[in-house]
C-alpha cells in the first residue's frame, strides 16, 4: 500500500508544479483548414429561448465564417468560473468565456484573461464604436478592455396592471420613486394581495440589485478609489426604505423564488427584478394578466442609478491563431447582427444604442415588446457595476448579500449596524 | 387462541396499512407533486392547486423535441452502471478476502474503509480532478468511472457482513472438495449474497446517477453531458421553466424506477422462492 | 482454514482505488492546507497554520461544525430504527401490499435532486404553498419554512431523512431476506407472538447491519444533507444550514480558496480521528472492567 500511496502523492503533486506551457504557431485563417475553438457559455444548451438563441448565434457565425469552427459548452449559470478555473488548472482553458459580471473581477485575477484590444489590433476602435461605453470601460483589465458586453440585463420594475387596477390605481402612471413604490403598495395590499417585492436577496448571490439601489440613493458600494462604502450614510439610506416595506406588510419576507411564484400566480402587485427574466414572466402572464414594466424607481432626490448584470465576453487562448479566431467570433458576436440576434431570440438588451431605432435591426421588435421599453431607455446612464478589490471579490459579495442584505431587508436587522459590520469584514478581506 | 383475541389481528392489520401507508405518502408527495407538476402549462405551473387542470402534454413535447433525453440517460447509464460494477466486484473480492482468505487483515481494512467514508469528498475532489487530467482522462468514460471507484469503502462495509453471515460449513466444505478460492466465491458465496450485492449495487447505482460536480468537471462536451448536468438547462439566468423541468425529471427517473423494480424483486426473492407468500 | 494463500489478488483492486482516489489526494490536500492556492495561479509556499487560523477568525466554521453535529444526531434515527421498523413491517406480511409501499417507500431515493428541491420549495413556499394552505384550514398562520432561520435547519434534516430512510430500508431488506422463514414458521407454530420473533429472530438478525448502519450514518449524515444544503438554502438563512461539508464546497468552488477549504476538510477529518480514539478508548476500558 506504501509506495502506491507514494505514487498518488507525488504524481499529484508534480500537477501543481508544472506550468502550462503552450507553442504558438501563427497561420492565416482559411475556410481549408480551420482553427477550432472552445466557446463556455451559460446560455449555450439552455432549454427555451436562451439555448435557441445562442443556437442562432453560432448558425450565423459558421455560416458567414468557416475559417473557424466554435465548440461549444454548455455550462450552468453558476458553474462557469468553476469550470474555467478547473479547466485551467489542467492546462486545457476554454477560448472564449461568457462570464458574469459579478465574477470579472476574479476572473481577470485568476484566469489568462487576453486584452481584446490588443488582440483586434486596428479594427478595434472602429468595433467599439457604438457600443455602450459604461459597458466597455467596467471590462478593463489594467488599463485595457479585455471583456466585451454580451447578455446584458439591467432590473427593471415589471407591475401587474390588473391590481393596480383593483386597488384603484392608474396601470398607465406607475411609480417612478420608492415613495411613490411605497404609496401604491399599500393601495394594493389593502385590496388584499401582496404589494412590491424588491429582488435584491439574489438567488444565486449576486449583488447587483443592491448596488442599483445603493447608487440610487446617491452612494455606492466601492468608492472611486476602491474603498468599501457598504456602510456609507447612502447606503444605510437605500437599504433601509426597502426594509420599511417588509416592515410595513408591504413586501413579503420570502425568498426570490417564492416571490417569482407570487408574481407569476397573478398575486404580487411589483416586482423588482432583472430583465433577464422577462420572457418567463411573459409566458406566466399571457391570458392570466396584464404585465407591464417600468423604470427602476429612484431613491431620494437624484435620478435612479441602477447597474446591470449577466455577462461579458472573455478570451483566455494563448496560442495567436486561436486568439485571432476567437476575436472574430467576439467581434461577431458583439457586432449590430450578433446583438440583434441576442435581443430578439433571448430577450437580453441590445448594447448599441442605433440598434433599436433602426429598420434594419430592431425597430420592427421593438414596436411590438413594449416590455422592454423602460428598461432601454435607462440602459443609457447605467452605473457601472462594481468589483470589491482584493483578493476575494466573491466572497466580499456574498458577505454582503447573506450577512447584510437578507437580514436587513427580510429580517428586520439594523441597516447602520449590519452594515457597518459587513463593511468591516469586507475591508478586512480586500486588505483596506 | 382465545375468541377476544380475534379483533387483534384486523387492528393489527389496519394499523399495519396505517403506518406503512402514511409513510408512503409522506415519502411520495414530492414525486407526486412533481409528476403532476410536469402536466401544468405555463400559467398554471404556480398556481398553488396541485391539481394540473386543464392538463396538457405540452412539457412532454417540448423535452422529447428539443432535449436529448436519450443521449443523456445513455451517458448516466453508462457512468452509473460503470461505477456499480466496478464498485461490486472491488467489493466482493475483498469481502471473500477479508472473511475466508485473511481474516486477521479484517479490522485494519475495515478501518482504512471508515477513514476512506470519512474524508470529504468536496475536499479531494480538486486532487482527483487534477489526477484524472493528468492521466488523459478527460471526456473520457475512464475519466467519469475509475475515480469514483474511490468510494468503494462504502460497498465493502455492507457487503463484509453479508459474506462474513454465509455458513462457514458450506465454504469448508468446498474447499474440501478441492474449489480453488475463486469457485468457491463463484458457487457458494455470491449465490448466498445475491440479494444484497443487489440492494448496495442499485444504491451505488443511483448514487452516481445523481452526481453532479465530478461528470460536470470531467465531461464538458454536450454530447458527455450527463442527466444532472441537463435538467441543470431548464435553469437559466432568464428563469426556471418548472413544467419542462419536472417532465425532463419523470423521463429520467424512469430508468431508475425500472432497474429498482427489476432488481427489487430479486432482492425479496429469497422467501418468495421459498413459497411462503401468504 | 487451507486456503490463506493468495489474498493478494483479492485485496488489490480495493487497496489500488483507496490510494490513488482517495488516500493520496487526501495527502494533497493536507499538504495544500499549508499553503494558499487558488487554482490557477502558483501557489504559494508554506504558509503555516494561516489557513487554520482564517477558519477560527470568524464564527461561521464553528457554528457550521456545530450544526452538522446536530443534523447528525438527528439523522441517526432516520439511518436506523426507522427503516429498521418498516422493513420489519414489510417482511411480516409479504404480498401485494407490502411491493406497493416498498415501492413509494424507495421513491425519494430516484427523484433527481433539483427536482425533489423544486418540489419542496413550492410545496413550502410561505405565501402559497400547499404545506401553509394546509395549516391555514387547521387556523395555523403562515410559517416560512425555510427562510425562517428558526425552522430552516429542521426542514432540511426532515428533507434529508427521507431520502436516509429509503436508502437503509433497501439494506434492511436485503439483510431480512436471509432469514430463514421455515425458522419463523415452526415458531408460530409453538405458538410465539409477533413480538418475540422480531426480538429472538430478527433481532440477532439484524443487528450487525443495524450497528454498521449506524456507524456509516454518523460518518456520512453530513454529506447527505450537502446535497439539500445546496440545491435549497445554499447554507442560509443566516447561516443556519450550513454544514462544514457545505462550507469547504463554498470555500473551494465558490471562493476558490483551496488552502482555507483543504484545512476545513483537514479538521473534518481529525475530528473523526479523535472521535474514533475515544470510542476505542471507551471500549478498552469498558473490555477490561470485565
Amino acid at each position: 500500500m506504501k509506495p502506491l500511496k507514494l505514487v498518488g502523492t507525488l504524481g499529484a503533486l508534480s500537477l501543481v508544479l508544472t506550468a502550462v506551457s503552450c507553442s504558438s504557431t501563427p497561420s492565416a485563417l482559411s475556410p481549408a483548414n480551420p482553427v477550432t475553438i472552445t466557446f463556455s457559455s451559460y446560455t449555450y444548451g439552455v432549454q427555451g429561448a436562451a439555448g435557441t438563441g445562442t443556437q442562432k448565434l453560432l448558425d450565423a457565425f459558421a455560416a458567414a465564417h468557416p475559417e473557424v469552427k466554435v465548440v461549444p459548452q454548455s455550462i450552468p449559470t453558476a458553474d462557469v468560473l468553476t469550470k474555467a478555473k478547473t479547466d485551467t488548472a489542467a492546462g486545457n482553458p476554454p477560448d472564449v468565456v461568457q462570464i458574469g459580471y459579478s465574477k470579472l473581477a476574479e476572473a481577470f485575477q485568476t484566469l489568462p484573461v487576453q486584452s481584446l484590444e490588443q488582440i483586434a489590433g486596428n479594427e478595434w476602435k472602429d468595433h467599439v464604436s457604438g457600443i455602450n461605453q459604461a459597458l466597455v470601460n467596467t471590462g478593463k483589465k489594467d488599463g485595457r478592455v479585455a471583456a466585451l458586453p454580451f447578455t446584458v440585463s439591467i432590473p427593471t420594475l415589471f407591475y401587474n396592471a390588473d391590481l393596480f387596477r383593483k386597488a384603484g390605481l392608474d396601470p398607465n402612471r406607475p411609480p417612478t420613486s420608492i415613495d411613490e413604490v411605497r404609496t401604491d403598495a399599500a393601495a394594493i395590499t389593502a385590496s388584499g394581495h401582496k404589494g412590491a417585492y424588491f429582488g435584491v436577496v439574489d438567488s444565486g448571490k449576486s449583488d447587483y440589485l443592491t448596488q442599483s439601489v445603493i447608487d440610487s440613493a446617491g452612494g455606492s458600494t466601492v468608492g472611486t478609489d476602491g474603498s468599501v462604502t457598504v456602510d456609507s450614510p447612502e447606503a444605510v439610506r437605500g437599504l433601509s426604505s426597502v426594509q420599511s416595506l417588509t416592515r410595513d406588510g408591504l413586501q413579503p419576507a420570502v425568498g426570490l423564488d417564492d416571490a417569482t411564484a407570487s408574481f407569476s400566480s397573478g398575486d404580487l402587485g411589483m416586482f423588482v427584478v432583472s430583465t433577464a427574466v422577462a420572457g418567463s414572466l411573459q409566458k406566466a402572464a399571457a391570458g392570466k394578466f396584464d404585465l407591464r414594466s417600468a423604470a427602476f424607481p429612484s431613491f431620494g432626490a437624484g435620478k435612479a442609478a441602477p447597474t446591470f448584470s449577466g455577462a461579458g465576453l472573455i478570451v483566455l487562448s494563448q496560442d495567436q491563431a486561436k486568439q485571432k479566431a476567437a476575436w472574430e467570433f467576439v467581434k461577431f458576436l458583439t457586432s449590430a447582427e450578433g446583438y440583434s440576434i441576442v435581443t430578439k431570440n433571448i430577450g437580453y438588451l441590445p448594447l448599441r444604442a442605433d440598434l433599436a431605432d433602426d429598420p434594419k435591426y430592431l425597430k420592427d421588435y421593438f414596436a411590438s415588446n413594449r416590455l422592454l421599453l423602460p428598461p432601454l431607455g435607462q440602459l443609457a446612464e447605467v452605473s457601472p457595476y462594481r468589483n470589491f478589490s482584493g483578493q476575494n471579490p466573491n466572497q466580499a459579495v456574498v458577505i454582503l448579500q447573506d450577512d447584510a442584505v437578507a437580514p436587513i431587508v427580510l429580517r428586520g436587522a439594523d441597516p447602520q449596524k449590519t452594515l457597518s459590520a459587513v463593511a468591516g469584514r469586507i475591508r478586512e478581506l480586500s486588505g483596506k | 387462541m382465545h375468541p377476544t383475541d380475534r379483533l387483534r389481528p384486523a387492528v393489527a392489520h389496519a394499523l399495519w396499512h396505517l403506518v406503512l401507508a402514511g409513510a408512503s405518502l409522506a415519502m411520495a408527495f414530492p414525486m407526486l407533486w412533481s409528476l403532476l407538476t410536469s402536466f401544468k402549462g405555463p400559467q398554471d405551473v404556480f398556481s398553488p392547486s396541485p391539481l394540473p387542470w386543464p392538463a396538457t402534454l405540452d412539457n412532454y413535447a417540448a423535452v422529447l423535441s428539443s432535449w436529448p433525453v436519450g443521449m443523456l440517460v445513455g451517458n448516466t447509464f453508462i457512468m452509473s452502471a460503470g461505477v456499480a460494477a466496478g464498485q461490486l466486484v472491488i467489493a466482493v473480492l475483498a469481502g471473500f478476502a477479508l472473511v475466508v482468505l485473511a481474516p486477521r487483515m479484517r479490522p485494519a481494512v475495515l478501518s482504512a474503509c471508515t477513514i476512506a467514508l470519512a474524508v470529504p469528498p468536496q475536499a479531494i475532489i480538486i486532487p482527483q480532478f487534477l489526477l484524472t487530467t493528468r492521466l488523459g482522462w478527460q471526456n473520457s468514460e475512464l475519466g467519469l468511472i475509475v475515480p469514483q471507484l474511490g468510494t468503494s469503502a462504502l460497498a465493502v462495509l455492507l457487503l463484509v457482513e453479508h459474506v462474513a453471515a454465509v455458513p462457514a460449513a458450506q465454504i469448508e466444505a468446498a474447499a474440501l472438495q478441492g474449489a480453488r478460492p475463486i469457485e468457491t466465491l463463484w458457487h457458494v458465496v455470491l449465490p448466498a449474497i445475491r440479494p444484497a450485492i443487489l440492494a448496495v449495487g442499485i444504491l451505488v447505482f443511483i448514487t452516481t446517477w445523481n452526481e453532479y460536480l465530478w461528470p460536470l468537471l470531467i465531461a464538458p462536451r454536450s454530447h458527455d453531458a450527463t442527466v444532472q448536468i441537463g435538467l441543470a438547462q431548464f435553469q437559466g439566468e432568464g428563469g426556471t421553466d418548472y413544467g419542462a423541468l419536472m417532465a425532463a425529471s419523470v423521463l429520467t427517473s424512469l430508468p431508475i424506477v425500472v432497474v429498482y423494480i427489476i432488481a427489487s424483486r430479486r432482492i425479496i426473492d429469497s422467501f418468495i422462492k421459498a413459497g411462503l407468500r401468504p | 482454514m487451507t486456503q490463506k494463500a493468495g489474498w493478494r489478488p483479492y485485496l488489490a483492486p480495493l487497496i489500488l482505488a483507496l490510494a490513488v482516489w482517495v488516500y493520496g489526494p487526501a495527502v494533497f490536500t493536507a499538504v495544500l492546507s499549508v499553503m494558499k492556492w487558488n487554482l490557477t495561479t502558483p501557489p504559494s509556499g508554506l504558509v503555516g497554520l494561516d489557513n487554520y487560523a482564517s477558519l477560527f477568525r470568524h464564527p461561521e466554521f464553528a457554528r457550521a461544525a456545530g450544526q452538522t453535529i446536530l443534523s447528525a444526531l438527528a439523522l441517526l434515527p432516520f439511518a436506523t430504527i426507522i427503516p429498521l421498523v418498516l422493513a420489519v413491517m414489510l417482511w411480516q406480511r409479504p404480498g401485494r401490499a407490502s411491493v406497493v409501499y416498498r415501492a413509494l417507500l424507495f421513491v425519494p431515493v430516484v427523484v433527481a435532486p433539483v427536482a425533489v428541491a423544486t418540489a419542496w420549495k413550492f410545496l413550502l413556499n410561505p405565501l402559497q404553498g400547499l404545506m401553509n394552505r394546509i395549516l391555514e384550514v387547521f387556523g395555523i398562520p403562515p410559517v416560512n419554512w425555510l427562510g425562517d432561520p428558526g425552522t430552516a435547519l429542521l426542514v432540511l434534516v426532515a428533507i434529508t431523512a427521507a431520502k436516509v430512510v429509503a436508502f437503509n430500508l433497501v439494506l434492511y431488506t436485503a439483510t431480512l431476506s436471509g432469514i430463514d422463514r421455515a425458522l419463523v414458521s415452526a415458531a408460530e407454530l409453538e405458538g410465539a407472538t409477533r413480538w418475540e420473533i422480531s426480538r429472538f429472530i430478527v433481532g440477532p438478525h439484524v443487528a450487525r447491519t443495524t450497528v454498521v448502519l449506524a456507524l456509516l450514518s454518523v460518518v456520512l449524515a453530513g454529506q447527505w444533507t450537502f446535497t439539500s444544503v445546496s440545491v435549497l438554502t445554499q447554507g442560509g438563512p443566516d447561516g443556519v444550514t450550513d454544514s462544514v461539508y457545505y462550507r469547504i464546497y463554498a470555500l473551494g468552488f465558490q471562493f476558490f480558496d483551496t488552502g482555507a477549504a483543504s484545512a476545513a476538510g483537514v479538521l473534518v477529518l481529525l475530528a473523526f480521528a479523535v472521535l474514533a480514539t475515544a470510542w476505542s478508548v471507551v471500549r478498552r476500558s469498558r473490555r477490561a472492567s470485565h
